[in-house]
């Protein structure tokens, strides 16, 4: 095998060469890097991580020595390793897709530098995720965000979006320097291995200070509640080629943060933050899933549903958390194992949805779900593909987020194991409400699937759709393969996560979630002997002999206290559904192959013609969320009626104002406040020197009373 | 409920001063003429000054606007607008001629707004321009089946031929009021829900609530106004009872009426008494079956199948009474077609005294009944100035506060001998409504009593008059409110112009204010309550 | 609700026991005139009353056609010999011309149809006549008749009124849209023969000039019972009657 670190040193290479050449080439050529290098780069930066993830090559490097702030080091562990594989693998449709994509801002705008940016921001994630020394991890943090600010900023029209972002982020990365420095004042260097080493000599007021730093940083950057709001703009904005590159991998990063830190340099050892962590990422699922299903902008409900995501995730990991500090760590493993497997999937469907979203724009410039419709007669392969992708998101079996959904919400279950009666309180709350996440999930993209691409084209431009080139459903097929593929096989991907976490948990999940096929009791020694009878009867042996890897079900037993058991296989399930599908197919064939089929129109009711006004809206659709959960969006609607003639009415306008949730219990009195602060404090600026001069005077006086007294 | 004339009428005035304060107001434009016989004033003006007068009689005055009446005679066109109030003030007929070619009337329907819709159909039939009035057209004739300049109602077209169609226009669009993101038009019928009658609504909504109905009738429509002319009096007397079923005997008795008008034709008092005994019979049978609709569009089963045994009871009884279970065939011009012994009329009412045990007790049930109030209380309110700015009648109005009942304020047939009063409620909801249904039931027995204990003896079937030309108006208090009928015979005997208005026609006008701003859910319950006919409504 | 439940209760059973004996109870159906023989001037007198034109008078006999009979009972008030009555209420007649395996309801359908109902401008009476057929009294689901409100789902298309011009269209969509086999049932004298409002610029004559029509339910309005007979002979369960009566009751059976 070759060597990672040179696989390494040639991605950045290749990086590099990306860029130069993008620069050199004229505008229209341009794109061709994005259809050679940078797919190039991402085979190599799998090749390279994909070593170390499944046969745990290591990689180490140091770089050069900068006095005041030591050595620059680079490592890729298995943690790190899976992020870089997720964002190979997320790189690598996407680029292949966006070159045909961003042809249309050709003459517009510079496709140069987006060629260029594009492949410096994918170094800059890459090094994000290997930096091992704080120095080195924030020089690339603060590259990702600007290139990132300049991606999102690209058409030059909303410069606020991309302002807000940078602020944002800016703000969280200055709590996340304070973080790593409180981290590192008792330790001495600044690489990540000597902070672990004196993690332990920390106070538990520092661990705090460190945790909700820490916390609040890489939560903006992740897109956590309540500090989310430059999401959903900074998504409406940015160029369709960058989009499905921005969710899939760079909400990652702050999920990375996350867990490196509080897994790997300052174990947790409290429930405190892992009851934080789990509140707020119930709290963003939530709040995500409930304005992504009123929302009927393709791109913000996207945005929306990202949020709902992470939100998820942040869950699993702070259950994960929350069983480490209660001594608990093979659920913890199983915890994490959740929460990773959830990140993979929504990074793979997230960026399946936006390319579906971004070859719908290609033709038409409508994204208002009300305005489409009947795409699919136009647009079967998006259509399909999109499907998947929103089959994917709701979490339907046979597809991944039916696994890692399935998975969390086990996971949360296993409180019983625990001992506090209010943390299994929270516990019972986080899974009710991701339990309605789930649902509002289903109901939000049956909606946007149904209302885009099935029923009648409701505006012209809809009728004008045009499938996309091989170029565009390519990726788009090569994704939704992957969520398949994740889905079916499980049983592979989970001692892959498991084997990463080993290191972090230092205990072992895969054979309580794995168990080998189910033969005989002797390869199963922690199961009773009628259980693994009972599987074997179910027919949980088939495919010993052929396949690979231990079993094909997925199983979460509860304790000796609590012995409970789920199951689950989706690869047995796949096998079932695709025999019943041919078995109907068969049996209906046999049924009507003599019998005459007749095709008749749309039963309407008798109406002379069926109009496409006369059809639901996504807004129609989704109302009843929207009354139903009125307390959270608080809509203010006004009717004005027009009149003529005093009682025939011309004209009811009926106008929405809502403001969002986040905005009014959070921002909003926080802004009152500052302002009022503000306020009180501008009765100092009137303006009059001699009353300044006093004001200096007086700072005198105190500070002489200070010192004489100190 | 009390017996209380409707407030917004002023009970001084009567149809001397209307008389007098027109000519005075518009001297030399308004000229007034007094029935001799009866409380009627007939106003003729200009068409210059009808907004003013029309406004006037409406708004100042308090008179209920009935009907308008066009007539398409050779050189002229007649427009008569039909003015009705309390017995006090009576009738005001107001007349103006146009002469053609002109075409174009003012309209009244910003004042009137109870004539829009008979200054709609108006233009579709006859092709009139009503200026001002900002909706005209697409209402009798569907303009995406009809094309332009085609007036059935006019003298020269004849209706016996098959008017070719053409296929539905493919531009034609809805007129859509409601502008908000995501607003659409949920299109119920013409076929719709189990057994039906045909009709269509395009619902202006964004999801939950409906914000606007824009109905579309007229899918049934038959024409009877213009197959009416030229039709003798016998056979005008069939179409009049068969065009609505369900409250036949009262359409033909406002034929009836009207026909006797002209004629001069004296009723004797036994057929006058067994008037009202049928009258009432019909409204007791309409009333049962309103109740039977109401409690089946809840889905309260049990109460629609004990209402549904009362009303085939009363079937039953009206077909042993009568040899028909809907009374067809019983009213002729002069009387009625056959006499009934007391024997029967004494079984008559003592069949309708148990049923009223029965019906208190269906009652109280299903005020005890939450589910089912659940569905009815604070649903489909219309409230008393709207009642009275759409010119409601009948038991909604009634349950909306307009205590106006025409056997009480225009009574016809010995009604004026008969005590009984006329129930009101204040809510306008469909509750209200059904009270109403029950109360009326109620007095249409207690009225059936008080006949057959005072019934005359004599005869019922008439002698032969003559049938001589002119023109007058029959009206009734049918069950579902006040019809209209407008006769002229011409000087052949035969029925030159025939105008009707039913309380449906009136009362679809304003479906549109109980069922907007409520949920969808709503809506066939509401529809329900408000218990309207769309074959008497379609004509 | 359990006051509901006694009430049921104590109401008892009020069902007919057609079609297993006949029914007799007073008022159940108005009748129809039945043909028959006379003096000339007599047969004159009567088929001369009728206002449209269901009375033929045949040298002796007076032929009554039932699709034009509208209940004007001018044949026998007002007259001086009044026409023979019939107050039974088995009218229905079959009509099928052609024998479409599509149109003919197997055994399957005998205990269990779907009846989609159209009012194609009907005045009311026909449809509360069909609205009381699932009341205590006549119960059409004992015998297996279903109202659904999709034609998908019907087997029956039961149509009331002359068949307006604007209604004309969405019939046929209807009819359309419901899956074989189908019968159509026409229902009523107006569904038969345009009734009172005959041929016009905007009025039908009947149902028989759009759709193929299988069972025809004479009267004006026809009781429930006539429905409900006119119901059992779509799906072949009574015999039918005949519509053009010359002597005796009109319920002979169709030899052909």
């Amino acid at each position: 095998m070759i060597e990672v670190g040179h696989l390494i040193t040639l991605f950045f290479a290749l990086c590099g060469i990306g860029i130069v050449v993008a620069a050199m080439l004229p505008d229209r050529r341009s794109l061709q890097t994005l259809v050679w290098i940078a797919p190039l780069a991402s085979v190599v930066i799998l090749w390279a991580s994909g070593e170390v993830l499944f046969l745990g090559s290591p990689f180490q490097v140091q770089l050069w020595t900068l006095t005041p702030v030591g050595t620059l080091t680079l490592t890729m562990d298995r943690l790190s390793a899976l992020f870089v594989f997720i964002t190979g693998l997320i790189f690598l449709p996407v680029s292949i897709f966006s070159a045909q994509y961003m042809t249309r801002h050709l003459g517009r705008e510079s496709l140069k530098s987006f060629s260029g940016l594009y492949h410096a921001l994918f170094a800059s994630i890459v090094l994000v995720l290997v930096a091992a020394d704080i120095f080195s991890f924030l020089i690339a943090w603060e590259a990702m965000s600007i290139l990132s600010y300049l991606l999102v900023n690209y058409e030059h029209e909303h410069k606020f979006s991309g302002y807000l972002m940078l602020a944002m982020g800016e703000a969280g990365t200055i709590a996340v320097v304070l973080a790593l420095l409180v981290l590192a004042k008792s330790s001495g260097t600044l690489d990540f291995i000597s902070l672990k080493d004196g993690a332990a000599g920390l106070g538990a007021g520092a661990r705090w200070a460190v945790f909700l730093l820490s916390f609040f940083g890489f939560g903006i950057k992740a897109g956590l509640v309540p500090v989310n709001m430059w999401l959903p703009r900074g998504y409406a904005v940015a160029p369709g080629g960058f989009i499905p590159v921005f969710a899939g991998t760079m909400l990652n990063l702050g999920l990375y943060g996350i867990v490196r830190l509080n897994l790997d340099l300052l174990p947790i050892t409290q429930v405190g933050p892992g009851l934080i962590t789990l509140i707020i990422g119930t709290a963003s699922a939530l709040v995500g899933i409930l304005y992504a299903t009123i929302e009927n902008d393709m791109k913000g409900m996207l945005a929306h549903s990202s949020i709902e995501n992470t939100g998820i995730i942040t869950a699993g990991l702070g259950a994960g958390f929350i069983f480490i500090a209660s001594k608990h760590p093979a659920l913890a493993s199983i915890a994490f194992i959740a929460a990773l497997y959830h990140m993979v999937n929504h990074s793979l469907y997230k960026a399946l949805l936006f390319l579906g979203v971004g070859a719908v724009n290609t033709n038409i410039s409508v994204r208002d779900m009300n305005r489409l419709g009947g795409l699919i007669k136009k647009m079967p392969w998006t259509g399909l593909f999109f499907l998947i992708g929103a089959l994917s998101i709701s979490a339907m079996p046979p597809f991944n987020g039916f696994v890692s959904e399935w998975l969390t919400l086990q996971t949360l279950l296993r409180s019983a194991e625990l001992q506090s009666t209010a943390i299994k309180i929270v516990f019972a709350l986080s899974g009710a409400g991701l339990a309605l996440t789930a649902a509002l999930a289903v109901t939000c993209f049956v909606k946007a699937f149904a209302m885009s691409f099935l029923g009648m084209f409701r505006s012209k431009e809809a009728e004008q759709a045009v499938e996309v080139s091989g170029s565009m459903t390519v990726p788009m097929g090569a994704l939704a393969i992957l969520c398949l593929v994740l889905g079916v096989l499980p049983t592979y991907v989970i001692p892959v996560l498991d084997q990463t976490l080993m290191p972090l948990t230092h205990a072992s999940a895969v054979d309580a979630l794995v168990p080998p096929f189910f033969t005989t009791s002797s390869e199963n020694p922690q199961l009773p002997t009628e259980f693994v009878s009972e599987f074997h009867d179910l027919g949980a042996q088939v495919g010993r002999s052929v396949l690979p890897g231990r079993g094909l079900v997925v199983l979460h037993r509860g304790s000796t206290r609590n012995p409970v058991v789920f199951a689950m296989s989706t690869s047995y399930t796949l096998v079932v559904l695709l025999l019943l599908l041919g078995l109907s197919y068969v049996i209906i064939h046999w049924l009507t192959y003599a019998r005459t089929v007749t095709r008749r129109t749309r039963w309407d009711g008798g109406v002379r013609r069926l109009l496409p006004e006369m059809t639901y809206t996504a807004t129609g659709f989704s109302n009843p969320v929207r009354v139903i959960f009125e307390a959270v969006f608080r809509p203010s609607a006004r009717d004005t009626k027009e009149t003529v003639a005093a009682h025939f009415r011309t004209a009811i306008r009926r106008t929405y104002k809502e403001v969002h949730v986040v905005d009014r219990l959070i921002f909003g009195p926080f802004t009152a406040a500052l302002r009022r602060v503000a306020r009180s404090l501008a009765i100092m600026h009137h303006g009059r020197i001699n009353a300044y001069v006093t004001y200096v005077l007086l700072t005198l006086l105190v500070f002489l009373v200070i010192a004489r007294f100190l | 409920m009390e017996l209380s004339l409707d407030k917004s009428i002023s009970s001084t005035t009567n149809l001397m001063t209307v008389s007098k304060i027109a000519e005075e107001r518009w001297p030399g434009r308004v000229r007034s003429r007094l029935d001799p016989k009866r409380p009627l004033c007939y106003l003729e003006c200009n068409s210059s000054e009808i907004q003013a007068v029309c406004n006037w009689l409406f708004n100042e005055l308090g008179y209920a606007f009935a009907s308008l009446v066009v007539e398409d005679t050779p050189s002229q066109w007649l427009l008569r607008y039909l003015f009705y109030s309390d017995p006090n003030a009576g009738q005001v007929h107001v007349l103006i001629r146009l002469d053609k070619p002109q075409l174009t009337v003012p309209s009244i329907s910003a004042h009137v707004y109870a004539a829009d819709w008979h200054e709609r159909e108006a233009e579709d039939l006859f092709g009139l321009e009503f200026e001002g009035h900002p909706r005209l057209g697409d209402f009798v004739l569907h303009n995406d089946e009809w094309q332009e300049g085609v007036n059935p109602m006019r003298k020269d077209f004849d209706a016996r031929k098959p008017y070719t169609h053409r296929e539905p226009d493919p531009n034609w669009r809805p007129l859509r009021i409601v502008q908000a993101p995501g607003s659409f038009l949920m299109p119920i019928g013409p076929i719709y829900s189990g057994a039906t009658e045909s009709t269509h609504f395009l619902l202006e909504t964004v999801g939950e609530d409906v914000i606007r109905v824009i109905p579309r009738p007229f899918y049934k429509y038959r024409g009877i106004e213009k197959i009416a002319e030229g039709q003798s009096v016998e056979r005008m007397l069939l179409l009049s009872e068969r065009f609505s079923g369900t409250s036949a005997f009262a359409h033909s008795l406002a034929f009836c009426q009207a026909v006797e008008e002209i004629c001069k034709a004296v009723v004797p008092a036994r057929a006058r008494a067994l008037r009202i005994l049928l009258a009432e019979l019909e409204r007791l049978r309409h009333h049962v079956g309103a109740i039977r609709e109401i409690c089946d569009s809840t889905g309260l089963v049990v109460a629609t199948s004990q209402t549904a045994i009362l009303e085939e009871e009363l079937l039953r009884l009206c077909c042993n009474f009568t040899g028909h279970r809907y009374l067809f065939g019983v009213n002729i011009p002069g009387g009625l077609s056959r006499d009934f012994s007391e024997e029967a009329c004494r079984e008559v009412t003592g069949y309708t005294n148990a049923l009223l045990e029965r019906l208190h007790e269906l009652e109280e049930m299903l005020r005890f009944s939450s589910s089912f109030l659940d569905r009815l209380e604070e649903v489909g309110i219309i409230s008393y100035d709207n009642a009275l700015n759409y010119c409601l009648v009948g038991p909604i109005a009634r349950a909306s506060g307009i205590t106006r009942d025409l056997r009480k304020s225009q009574p016809y047939s010995g009604y004026d001998a008969i005590k009984f009063s006329v129930p009101y409620e204040q809510e306008g909801d469909g509750y209200a409504r059904l009270r109403i249904l029950f109360a009326e039931s109620e007095q249409s027995v207690r009225i059936i009593d008080q006949v057959v204990a005072a019934l005359p003896s004599g005869a019922v079937i008439p002698k032969m008059f003559e049938i001589a030309p002119g023109e007058a108006l029959g009206w009734v208090e049918a069950p579902r409110g006040a019809a209209f009928h407008w006769v002229r015979i011409g000087e052949d005997g035969l029925i030159a112009r025939y105008r009707i208005t039913t309380p449906s026609f009136t009362n679809w006008h304003g479906f549109r204010l109980a069922a907007e701003s409520f949920a969808f859910q709503d809506f066939p319950i509401i529809m329900a309550s408000l218990g309207l006919s769309v074959a008497e409504c379609d004509r | 609700m359990s006051n509901w439940v006694f009430k049921g209760l104590r109401t008892g059973i009020k069902t007919t026991s057609y079609p297993d004996r006949e029914e007799t109870a007073p008022g159940v159906s108005p009748g129809l005139p039945r043909g028959g023989g006379f003096t000339e001037y007599e047969a004159n007198l009567i088929a001369s009353s009728c206002p449209n034109e269901a009375l033929r008078q045949e040298g002796h006999k007076v032929i009554v056609d039932y699709r034009r009979c509208i209940h004007s009972f001018r044949c026998v008030r007002g007259i001086q010999t009044p026409i023979n009555w019939q107050s039974d209420y088995e009218w229905a007649t079959s009509v099928s011309k052609d024998d479409d395996p599509n149109r003919r309801l197997g055994k399957a359908f005998a205990h269990s149809a779907h009846i989609l109902v159209v009012d194609s401008g009907d005045c009311g009476a026909c449809l509360n006549e069909i609205k009381q057929l699932n009341n205590p009294f006549y119960n059409m689901h004992r015998l297996g008749f279903f109202i659904t409100p999709t034609p998908r789902d019907a087997d029956i298309l039961m149509v009331v009124g002359p068949v307006t011009v604007h209604m004309r269209l969405p019939l046929l969509k209807a009819y359309n849209a419901m899956p074989t086999p189908k019968r159509v049932i026409a229902v009523g004298a107006c569904a038969l023969s345009g009734g009172t409002f005959g041929p016009s610029f905007i009025s039908g004559a009947g149902v028989s000039d759009v759709l193929p029509v299988d069972v025809e339910i004479p009267g004006n309005p026809p009781p429930p019972l006539a429905i409900l007979h006119g119901l059992l002979v779509a799906v072949g369960r009574r015999p039918s009657a005949l519509l053009i009566s010359t002597e005796g009751t009109g319920k002979e059976v169709k030899t052909s």
